[in-house]
C-alpha cells in the first residue's frame, strides 16, 4: 500500500504552491489533537464521536493524498456506526504508527 | 482566469481542506470567504452574499444539512448553489443533503478539474437564472404599467362614451364585453325636442383597437344631439370622422334610431348590422328592420347615404336592437346561435314585458360555459308617452350670471340654403351661450322649429295649414311641399335675435320675417290663434313657451318674447 500517492501530492504541491509547508504544518497539527481525542472517545466507548472524529481524519487524510491512512480511520469510523468499538480490525498503535510514517514522509516533502 | 470573479463559500471545519479548497478556488480567479461550522456558514451567507456555497456535511454546532436548510429558505427565489463536500457513501445519508436543498456533491479527495466543472456549470446557471429573474421582473413591471394605463384609459373612455340616458324608463340594455375595452358601443340622448336619439355600433374586431373609434363616434353623437342637429348631419359627420380615423378595413356597424314620442314615430338608419325586430304591442307580430346601408367609416361624404326609414309607432311597441355577438354566440360544440333560435324565442314568448330577460337567458344557457369571443349588446326601447320618460335634462353646471346679455342679430337665409340648411342648431348655439337660455334650450328649439317652419312653408311656399287636419291632408301637404319647393327660386327668412338685461334677469325678442305674402291676422289676440285653424302652424305650442306673440306687416312678420328670471332658474 502506498503511504502517499505520489502522483496526486505533486498536483497538490503544484496547486498550493507556497502555502503547501503551512498545508503540511496544519494537517499534523490537526491530526495529532484529533488522533489524541479519537483513542480517548474509543477507550471511553464512545461510539457516536469517535465516529465523529474519525470521518473527519478519514476526509483530511485523503485530501493528503495518505489513501492507506485514510483507509484505516475509515475502518474506525465504520465499526464506531456500527457501534461495535470492541471489534477493531487492528490495534489502535496501528494507526499511529502509519500516521507516524506519513508524517515523517510529509516533513521530506518540505 | 474567469471573466467575473465570483464570491465563493467554503464551510468545512477541518482546517487543512478548507485550504485545499481555497487554493483550488483562488486558482481559477474567485474569491473565498470560510466559515468553521454551519451557524458561521448561514452568517457569512447573509454577509458575504456568496454566488456558490462549497458545504461539508459534518460539521459542529450547526451541520451542512441544517445550514443548507436555513439558506435555502433565506434566498427565496434567488438561486445560490449549494455543493455537498462530503465522503458519504450512503444513500441515505445523500438523499438528505439533496432533500435539504443541496445542488450537487464533491467527494473527498478534492479533484481540481472536477471542482472547477462544477463551479463552472453553476456559475453559468445562476447568471442565466439572474436573467430570468431580470427578464420576468421587466416582463410582470411592463404588464403593471399597461394595465395601470388601460385603467386610465378605460376611466377616459367610459366618460366619453358614458351610456347617456339608457337609464330611460323606457329603455332595458346589456353590454357585455368580450374584454376590459367594448368595441360595441350603445348610446342614448334626448334632443332639446325632447325626442330621443339612440345609437348601437359594433366595431370591426374587439377589445382596444375597437374601442378606441367609439370615442369620436360618442363626442360626436352627444355634442351634435345636445346642440339640435338631425340625424342625417349626425350620421354624415361620424361617416366622415372614421372614414378619416380608421384603418382600412376597419369600420362600424351601425344603427341610429331617432325615436319622437310626440309624432310616435322612430327613423331609423341601419348600416351593416343584423336584422333588427319591432315588435307589436297590439297583434305581438313582428317585423323585421334590415340594414340598407354600409356600415359607417366605408363610404366617403360623397358616396355616403343617409336615407332613413320610418316606421308609426304605437304605445308599447318595442324596437330590439343587437349587435351580431347574440346571433353569433356559440356553444360547446361551436354550433351558432343564430337567427332561428332567436325568432323562436320571440314566437314562443307569452310575456311581451320579459321577452328581454328571456333572450339574455337564452343566450347564456346556449353558450354555457364555453365563453364568448365577441362583444354582445342588445337594447330594447318601448314607445311611451313623453311624461314618462320626463323632461329633457339640460346640463346648468356653467352657472346663470355670465355670458353675453346684451346684443342682437340678424341671420337671414336664402335660396338654395333656405331648402336644404337646418339653421336650428347653429342659432341654438348662440342662444345658449346665454347661459339661462342654455336652460331653455328645449324649448327654444321647438320654438325656432315651429317659426321656422311657418315662415318657410306657409309664408315663403305659400302652403295652406288647413290640409294637415288628417292623414290625407298631410300627404297631399307634403306633395305641394315638394313641388313648391321646386319651383322656388328667390325666397328668404330673417331671424332677428334681440336680447337685453333686465332687473330680474333678461328678454329675449325674435322676430321672424319671410319673403311670403303673408296672412289676415288682424282682429286676433294671441290667445286666439288657438283655434282650430291655427293650430296647423303649432300656435299654442308657441304661445305655452313665450310671454308674447305678435304678427306683424302683412302677416310675414311674427315677432315673439320670452323673459327670463336669474332667481327662479337658479332654484
Amino acid at each position: 500500500m502506498a503511504r502517499l500517492n505520489m502522483s496526486q501530492i505533486d498536483e497538490l504541491k503544484d496547486l498550493m504552491e507556497e502555502a503547501f509547508a503551512d498545508l503540511v504544518e496544519t494537517y499534523i497539527s490537526d491530526c495529532e489533537e484529533k488522533i489524541t481525542r479519537l483513542r480517548a472517545a474509543i477507550e471511553a466507548s464512545d461510539a457516536p464521536l469517535s465516529a465523529e472524529i474519525s470521518h473527519s481524519l478519514k476526509g483530511s487524510s485523503a485530501n493528503i493524498c495518505a489513501e492507506d491512512l485514510s483507509d484505516l480511520f475509515k475502518a474506525i469510523e465504520d465499526q464506531a456506526r456500527l457501534d461495535n468499538l470492541s471489534q477493531m480490525p487492528q490495534p489502535f498503535s496501528d494507526v499511529q504508527d502509519e500516521y507516524q510514517r506519513v508524517k515523517g514522509a510529509l516533513q521530506n516533502l518540505l | 482566469m474567469v471573466d467575473v470573479p465570483l464570491n465563493i463559500l467554503i464551510a468545512d471545519d477541518n482546517k487543512s481542506d478548507r485550504l485545499i479548497l481555497a487554493a483550488i478556488v483562488k486558482k481559477m480567479g474567485h474569491k473565498v470567504c470560510v466559515a468553521e461550522d454551519g451557524v458561521q456558514a448561514v452568517a457569512q451567507y447573509h454577509s458575504e452574499k456568496p454566488d456558490i456555497i462549497l458545504l461539508d456535511v459534518m460539521m459542529p454546532n450547526m451541520n451542512g444539512q441544517e445550514a443548507a436548510v436555513e439558506i435555502k429558505s433565506s434566498a427565496g427565489e434567488d438561486m445560490v448553489p449549494i455543493i455537498f463536500l462530503t465522503s458519504l457513501q450512503d444513500a441515505t445519508d445523500l438523499a438528505k443533503c439533496l432533500d435539504s436543498g443541496g445542488d450537487d456533491f464533491l467527494t473527498k479527495p478534492y479533484n481540481k478539474i472536477i471542482l472547477q466543472a462544477k463551479i463552472n456549470a453553476f456559475s453559468r446557471m445562476s447568471k442565466m437564472h439572474y436573467i430570468l429573474q431580470q427578464q420576468r421582473n421587466l416582463i410582470s413591471d411592463h404588464n403593471e404599467h399597461m394595465v395601470h394605463e388601460q385603467e386610465v384609459a378605460k376611466a377616459v373612455y367610459d366618460n366619453v362614451t358614458h351610456a347617456g340616458c339608457l337609464n330611460l324608463p323606457n329603455i332595458k340594455h346589456m353590454l357585455s364585453p368580450f374584454s376590459v375595452f367594448n368595441g360595441d358601443v350603445l348610446l342614448a340622448a334626448r334632443k332639446p325636442s325632447g325626442s330621443m336619439h339612440i345609437l348601437l355600433g359594433d366595431f370591426t374586431g374587439h377589445g382596444l383597437p375597437a374601442a378606441i373609434g367609439a370615442m369620436p363616434l360618442a363626442e360626436i353623437f352627444y355634442g351634435m344631439t345636445a346642440k339640435g342637429f338631425l340625424m342625417d348631419d349626425i350620421l354624415r359627420e361620424i361617416n366622415s370622422k372614421l372614414k378619416k380615423i380608421l384603418p382600412i378595413g376597419y369600420f362600424c356597424c351601425v344603427c341610429m334610431v331617432n325615436l319622437s314620442f310626440r309624432k310616435q314615430q322612430i327613423e331609423v338608419w341601419m348600416g351593416g348590422l343584423p336584422d333588427f325586430y319591432l315588435l307589436r304591442h297590439d297583434t305581438g307580430q313582428v317585423e323585421k328592420l334590415a340594414s340598407t346601408h354600409l356600415p359607417l367609416g366605408v363610404l366617403s361624404s360623397q358616396g355616403f347615404d343617409s336615407k332613413t326609414q320610418r316606421y308609426s309607432l304605437r304605445r308599447n311597441d318595442r324596437l330590439f336592437m343587437w349587435s351580431d355577438g347574440i346571433i353569433e354566440s356559440r356553444n360547446d360544440q361551436g354550433d351558432l346561435f343564430g337567427e332561428t333560435r332567436l325568432m323562436d324565442i320571440f314566437n314562443g314568448n307569452q310575456d311581451q314585458e320579459q321577452l328581454f330577460d328571456n333572450i339574455v337567458n337564452t343566450v347564456n344557457e346556449f353558450t354555457g360555459e364555453s365563453g364568448k369571443d365577441d362583444d354582445t349588446t342588445l337594447l330594447e326601447v318601448k314607445m311611451v308617452p313623453e311624461a314618462e320618460v320626463g323632461e329633457v335634462d339640460i346640463d346648468m353646471s356653467r352657472g346663470m350670471i355670465t355670458g353675453p346679455t346684451d346684443w342682437n342679430m340678424r341671420y337671414t337665409l336664402r335660396g338654395d340654403t333656405l331648402k336644404t340648411f337646418n339653421p336650428l342648431p347653429v342659432m341654438l348655439g348662440i342662444l345658449s351661450d346665454v347661459p339661462a337660455l342654455h336652460g331653455l334650450s328645449g324649448q327654444l328649439y321647438t320654438l325656432m322649429a315651429e317659426l321656422f317652419s311657418n315662415a318657410f312653408e306657409h309664408g315663403v311656399l305659400g302652403l295652406s295649414s288647413d290640409l294637415k287636419k288628417d292623414a290625407k291632408g298631410f300627404a297631399e301637404y307634403y306633395a305641394q311641399r315638394e313641388l313648391a319647393m321646386k319651383s322656388m327660386d328667390d325666397g328668404q327668412v330673417m331671424f332677428e335675435f334681440d336680447h337685453s338685461p333686465t332687473q330680474a334677469g333678461g328678454l329675449l325678442t325674435l322676430t321672424v320675417t319671410d319673403s311670403g305674402g303673408g296672412f289676415d291676422y288682424v282682429g286676433k289676440q294671441a290667445n286666439q290663434f288657438s283655434d282650430a285653424g291655427y293650430s296647423g302652424r303649432g300656435i299654442p305650442l308657441i304661445v305655452s313657451i313665450c310671454d308674447s306673440l305678435e304678427y306683424l306687416g302683412r302677416g310675414n312678420i311674427v315677432k315673439v318674447t320670452l323673459s327670463w328670471n336669474a332667481k327662479g332658474l337658479e332654484e
